[in-house]
């Protein structure tokens, strides 16, 4: 008798578990749909001021995305994906003003060297894990920021500017003017966000997670972990050059500064504070600190500092994210 | 033949100075686990404090044995009041840890630029070491000898302490098995604490002897600390004897770049370093000892 008890208490418990799904499904939706229909607004409803920051969160989500698939989804933690976003922007800086090559060859051409690039790198720094892996993506970074500040062609410390924004003119429009540039910033966020989506709900994104959860064991049971440990490295690559792409055009400009440590540092702190555990959630981080930033650089000129204490409080007191947080707050039934 | 024996020196005295950052961010690692990536924050906080006491009291050894003390009581109150509680509360030694001393990092360049400005100061090199001594028919500043001899004396001392002491028999003890320590009536997390504090009090007397020889600034400490990783990961993490000859190596290769190939002056150390993931992604003496 108690067994059925027992069974009858279960079919409760799970159906209850899928009406809870299904409502978080649902949510999930009107939320994204909600998110899009505003984003699309955005630049109605306000002043160009919120188009810019707009800008830049997206920009900013872009970068996190990517350094989202390596802590997040293969539990690397990465201090070196700023070298990325430099490469990524550096490339299309090459390409256009110092090559000649118009944009519709640049940039393909810089995600492609950046895939091989990255692809070496990942060969060499995927040997490690936990710190040394830490400490090595650091060691390449600083390595491509010594050589940025060093190279003539670059410019050296001053940076190379004149990068130029898409020619949109067979649609009409002027990549200049700020409204027309964030759409094509929103264009391309919603495609890797989605892209980033698809990949980690893949079974390549299962075998990512498998390798967080325990290598050794996604090992014993067949799966190549090295070349699936590469193989995010590259993605993770290509998604953050995406961004030094659109922020090399979005300031016309690119200097060493974006392949700093502190640089890095600030990608990993926005996947931290929107949480690893949901495609979104280095969205939300990003929104969280450019925000965080403006406003403080209104309060203070003393950015380095506060953006240390934040640092430290956010990893000590939020560890699993402001996603995390509300979806604890909004679906936990007591 | 004598400007390779200056570069030899120089290295020397460029291996000694990262050897003593090196030392104290390898005993962490060894004894708790924990990658201090604020211990180049511990190297800027000495070097003010060094300045300060010497500016007020003209006296370079004053500053020297002054300067240590400040990063020392960060270090102790850092390991106790705030990594030891978060890893009681299951926080990743590794990974969150070490994350957030690198907010910390900045956190202390934002502090000290906010304090004392964004100006370059210095400490006056002390009248009994400066000046040049003639060594092998080349004139060497007397003061880059007094490094080397500070990096040597520091290092044969940890040595003896971890060899031949009751303390070093403990802190052995302690990164085999911290468990039976703990049950054998030692206070681990004292223990930790000190050791904590004695790594950051040798980055910040690294921190004083560098100020008369480079300018002290806000981010000094952020420059020199990657130079320590590169140590420390080519030595093995935790491996105290394998992060000196690891400052060796890497204060010659960066010696013999800057003299020789100056255009590869910025990454030769990196390149060391790739190479040696290659080869070796354990550390060249990982498998020695852990520490000691």
């Amino acid at each position: 008798m108690s067994d059925e008890v027992t069974i009858a208490r279960t079919s409760t418990t799970t159906r209850e578990a899928i009406t809870l799904a299904t409502e978080v499904r649902r949510a999930t939706l009107v939320l994204a749909a909600s998110a899009i229909v505003g984003a699309l607004a955005l630049p109605w409803l306000s002043a160009s001021y919120a188009t810019t920051l707009a800008i830049e969160i997206m920009i900013a989500g872009i970068f996190a995305s990517g350094i989202n698939l390596l802590v997040g989804a293969t539990g690397l933690v990465s201090l070196g994906q700023g070298m990325f976003l430099g490469l990524g922007g550096y490339g299309i800086g090459i390409g256009t003003t110092v090559l000649g090559l118009p944009l519709w060859l640049s940039v393909p051409g810089t995600l492609v060297v950046v895939a091989i690039m990255a692809a070496g790198i990942g060969a060499v720094c995927t040997r490690t894990r936990g710190v040394e892996f830490l400490l090595i993506t650091l060691a390449f970074s600083q390595m491509f920021f010594g050589s940025a500040i060093k190279l003539r062609l670059t410019n050296g410390s001053d940076g190379m500017s004149g990068i130029p924004r898409p020619d949109l003119t067979f649609l009409g429009l002027n990549g200049d003017n700020p409204v027309v540039f964030y759409y094509y910033v929103l264009v391309v966020t919603v495609v890797a966000v989605a892209a980033m989506w698809r990949i980690v709900e893949s079974p390549f994104g299962s075998v990512l997670a498998a390798i967080r959860e325990s290598e050794r064991r996604a090992s014993a049971m067949g799966y190549a972990v090295s070349s699936y440990k590469v193989g995010a490295f590259i993605i993770a690559a290509v998604t953050c050059a995406v961004a030094g792409i659109l922020q090399s055009q979005y300031t016309y400009f690119i200097n060493p500064d974006s392949m700093s440590w502190q640089l890095s540092g600030e990608g990993v702190l926005m996947v931290i504070i929107g949480g690893t555990t949901t495609v979104v959630g280095p969205l939300v981080g990003a929104a969280v600190f450019v925000l965080a930033k403006q406003g403080l650089s209104i309060l203070t000129t003393e950015y380095m500092m506060f953006f240390g204490i934040f640092f430290m409080l956010v990893v000590a007191f939020f560890r699993n994210g402001v996603v995390e947080a509300l979806k604890s707050a909004l679906w936990s039934k007591p | 033949m004598q400007v390779f024996l200056t570069q030899i020196l120089n290295g020397l005295q460029l291996s000694m100075l990262v050897y003593l950052l090196a030392a104290g961010l390898t005993l962490i690692f060894g004894l708790m686990n924990i990658l201090n990536l604020a211990h180049g924050a511990f190297f800027t906080l000495g070097a003010y404090c060094g300045v300060v006491v010497g500016s007020l009291t003209g006296s370079f050894w004053l500053a020297l044995l002054v300067g240590p003390l400040l990063p020392f009581l960060v270090g102790v109150g850092l390991q106790s009041m705030v990594l030891q509680p978060l890893a009681e509360r299951g926080r990743s030694t590794h990974l969150d840890l070490a994350l957030l001393t690198f907010g910390l990092l900045f956190a202390t360049a934002g502090a000290v630029e906010w304090l004392f400005g964004s100006a370059f100061l210095s400490i006056p090199t002390p009248v009994a070491l400066s000046g040049h001594v003639n060594l092998l028919g080349i004139s060497y500043p007397v003061y880059r000898l007094f490094i080397i001899g500070v990096g040597l004396a520091v290092a044969v001392g940890l040595t003896f302490v971890f060899d031949r002491t009751l303390l070093g028999a403990t802190l052995r003890a302690g990164v085999d098995n911290r468990a039976m320590v703990t049950a054998l009536g030692v206070n681990i997390n004292a223990l930790f604490a000190i050791v904590f504090g004695l790594g950051a009090a040798l980055a910040g007397l690294a921190g004083v002897i560098a100020a008369p020889l480079t300018s002290v600034y806000s981010q000094m400490g952020i420059t020199i600390v990657v130079e320590t990783f590169v140590v420390v990961v080519v030595g093995g993490l935790g491996n105290l004897r394998g992060s000196f000859y690891a400052s060796l190596i890497v204060g010659m290769t960066n010696a013999m770049s800057q003299a020789y190939l100056p255009e590869v002056e910025m990454f030769a150390i990196y390149a060391l370093l790739i190479g040696v993931m290659i080869v070796r992604p354990q550390g060249l003496f990982r498998n020695v000892e852990r520490v000691g």
